[in-house]
């Protein structure tokens, strides 16, 4: 960078009163230790915020799933160790919710995905009014879960329901009192409930894939399933796993609309891991088991998300 | 040469055609009523300014885009209803348009794939095209990690590896640096002339539509200005516009009124600053039009800086490309006029004042209203 025809530039050494910048007294390391404790300095306030608000209960609620929670309130908790991690993860309550919650992933996510890019891909045409779709297409993202699950609740009233009428369910038992369409029922919601937010991902992910690229495969003589299998679903895949972990990570978190619904019924065909949970902290007071369960549910989404990244990135395509 | 390894079985190539062709979007139009036959086999420029068209005629002939009304042949027959993917035309566009998840040898392989070409002719073809155009090294990476050249090359690569009845060309140099811009024209003609195949190349650069295409056609908002051979369009512009365009630098085109003191041979078109004298041939057609004003066209090649000129300008700025010279000069008006120096002739400095003369009255005239070329 430096002209080689310019005057020299005077050191600061020959200037008395002046501290030369750049490599000082202590040399190279003082240098990097200087830059290391100001980088510390940037990220101590998020530090602490995540200490006290995400690491220290983390930390705590493994601790927590070593007592025992006395049966009693105000007795001691009693230290047991892993036994009490070793009885839940083992135990047939606990094994039968992992099951439902990974049909309620298997229900949701996939399902979810797929049809929130159907719409986007539906969406995304140059047509007269076509706005008002996708405002209808995303409107869902505006709405909670607590108003998602009062709609489902009445269109699948066995009195009054819509859907119950439809499926000649009218008068009978609910649909949502059936043990085998329960389960089902709570995925349409949460599927419903999620599609908005689905929308507006694909939606946005296709308007980044260049028309000139699905011109170009036009020309190549590619038909419109091959343009988008192997033009625009490549584009879009940073997209899709993001949303596939995203929504899996969610889908394991599920709750609103559970306990609106079903209160993990009928006899426990919709408790799912999160409820169980719940139920175990709240209903029965159990601190020590619902802190292993917390534990298990970080394990279990961090290991899903690592094997996520290991076995689907590789098909994600970045950039450019 | 590094074409040596394509090499047909056919011959393929087909005459395109646009009768009355006319692009409107809302109220603007695009292309209007255009009509032009570019045989089988030939090589035609579409040149214009940017915004005069010639992508949009270049997307019609596609089937990127359906024209508002008239028809558009391919080989003789109607293809307007024939969707893009079926027409047998390879484009290469002006980004390239190469898929950026695909590495080089699944983009050449794209089109083949797309149309149920066997495995082993695909890799044949692969294998034959890429060597040709020295890409055979580069077949395993991605779009973004070869240079701008050899992404060229491989558009290229994945339009000829289909051996398509016409290719169509989007501006295919303007994203590559000058030197290789110079290359990559000598090596498209050559390749014209191996596959044969009719190529319809738009491009603004009227450098290249000289020395590439075997015929070039002018638009200009959206309407076709003049269809010939470089020489013709180069020599015998159709209109004003055309003059303007063409050359480089371009025709100096200078409007002024028609004056004469009434003696024989005086004829003058006046400009701000002067005048320039018509030669008699010229001025008897000015007088048998009976026309009072008048668009005068002048190469710079053919205006000279001469103390006994007749049209005083003022020297704005000198171009020196090392075997000759232009010389911008200012006339009073404001408008500008460029000046092609012979080699050894001295260079004036920028501000001084200059005469200039035109002799032996090399101009083409053009009608003050229509801007048509007037035929002495």
């Amino acid at each position: 960078m430096s002209d080689p025809g310019a005057a020299p530039v005077p050191t600061a050494e020959a200037r008395p009163g002046l501290r030369p910048i750049g490599p000082g007294r202590f040399g190279r390391w003082g240098r990097s230790l200087r830059e290391a404790t100001l980088g510390y300095l940037f990220i101590l306030p998020a530090l602490a915020v995540f200490g006290v608000f995400v690491f220290y209960p983390l930390v705590k609620t493994v601790i927590l799933g070593f007592y025992r929670t006395p049966p009693f309130p105000n007795l001691p908790s009693q230290f047991v160790g892993l036994s009490q991690y070793r009885s839940v993860i083992s135990s047939t309550a606990f094994l039968e919710s992992l099951w439902r919650t990974v049909l309620f992933v298997l229900f949701t996510v996939p399902i979810g995905l797929a049809l929130g890019l159907g719409l986007a891909v539906l969406a995304n045409q140059r047509l007269g009014g076509i706005q008002i779709f996708r405002t209808i297409f995303s409107s869902t993202v505006a709405t909670s879960v607590a108003v998602a699950s009062v709609i489902f609740y009445t269109l699948l009233n066995p009195e009054v329901g819509l859907f119950s009428y439809w499926l000649g369910r009218q008068g009978g038992a609910g649909i949502l009192s059936n043990p085998t369409l329960a389960l089902p029922a709570v995925s349409v919601v949460t599927i419903w409930q999620n599609l908005g937010f689905t929308f507006i991902l694909m939606s946005a992910a296709l308007q980044g894939v260049p028309d000139e690229l699905l011109e170009a495969a036009r020309i190549d003589g590619s038909g419109q399933w091959h343009r988008f299998w192997r033009v625009t679903l490549p584009l879009l895949s940073p997209t899709v796993f993001f949303a596939m972990v995203v929504g899996t990570i969610g889908a394991f978190q599920a709750f609103g609309q559970i306990d609106l619904l079903t209160q993990g019924g009928p006899s426990n065909h919709t408790d799912v891991l999160i409820y169980y949970l719940y139920q175990q902290a709240f209903i029965f007071n159990d601190t020590g088991v619902a802190a292993v369960l917390s534990v298990v549910l970080f394990v279990i989404l961090l290991i899903l998300t690592f094997i996520q990244f290991r076995f689907f990135e590789r098909r994600v395509f970045y950039g450019r | 040469m590094p074409l040596d390894g394509v090499r047909f079985e056919v011959p393929r190539s087909a005459s395109v055609g646009l009768e009355g062709v006319t692009k409107r979007y809302g109220d603007a139009t695009a292309v209007d009523t255009m009509t032009l036959e570019i045989g089988a086999g030939e090589f035609l420029v579409l040149l214009g300014p940017s915004g005069c068209g010639k992508t949009t005629a270049l997307r019609l002939v596609a089937g990127l885009e359906e024209p508002t009304t008239g028809l558009i042949r391919i080989d003789g027959e109607v293809v307007n209803d024939i969707d893009a993917k079926d027409r047998d035309v390879a484009m290469v566009f002006q980004s390239y348009a190469l898929y950026p998840h695909l590495t080089v040898r699944r983009n050449i392989e794209f089109p083949l794939r797309a149309r149920h070409v066997a495995a082993e002719d695909r890799s044949r073809l692969i294998a034959e095209v890429s060597t040709s155009l020295q890409i055979a090294d580069l077949l395993d990476r991605r779009p973004a990690e070869i240079s701008g050249g050899q992404r060229q090359r491989v558009a290229l690569a994945r339009a000829i590896v289909r051996q398509p009845r016409v290719f169509l060309m989007d501006e295919p140099l303007s994203n590559l640096d000058a030197q290789l811009r110079v290359e990559m024209r000598a090596e498209l003609v050559e390749l014209h002339e191996r596959l044969g195949t009719t190529i319809l190349y738009v491009t603004h650069d009227q450098v290249e539509a000289m020395t590439m295409g075997d015929r070039i056609a002018i638009m200009e908002r959206g309407v076709l200005q003049q269809v010939g051979i470089p020489q013709e369009v180069h020599d015998r512009p159709a209109n004003a516009f055309v003059a303007g365009f063409i050359g480089s630098p371009p025709m100096n085109i200078l409007r002024g009124a028609l004056a004469t003191t009434g003696g024989a041979g005086d004829m003058q078109v006046v400009v701000a600053g002067g005048g320039i004298p018509l030669p008699d041939p010229l001025a008897a057609v000015t007088r048998r039009r009976g026309l009072t004003s008048l668009i005068v066209g002048v190469r710079p090649e053919h205006v000279v800086i001469d103390p006994g000129g007749t049209l005083s300008a003022s020297v704005m700025m000198v171009e020196a490309l090392g075997h000759e010279n232009h010389v911008a000069c200012r006339l009073e008006g404001g408008k500008l006029i460029m000046v092609r120096l012979a080699t050894g002739e001295p260079i004036p400095r920028p501000g001084e004042r200059v005469m200039l003369s035109f002799p032996g009255g090399r101009l083409q005239l053009f009608d003050p209203v229509t801007e048509v070329r007037l035929d002495v």
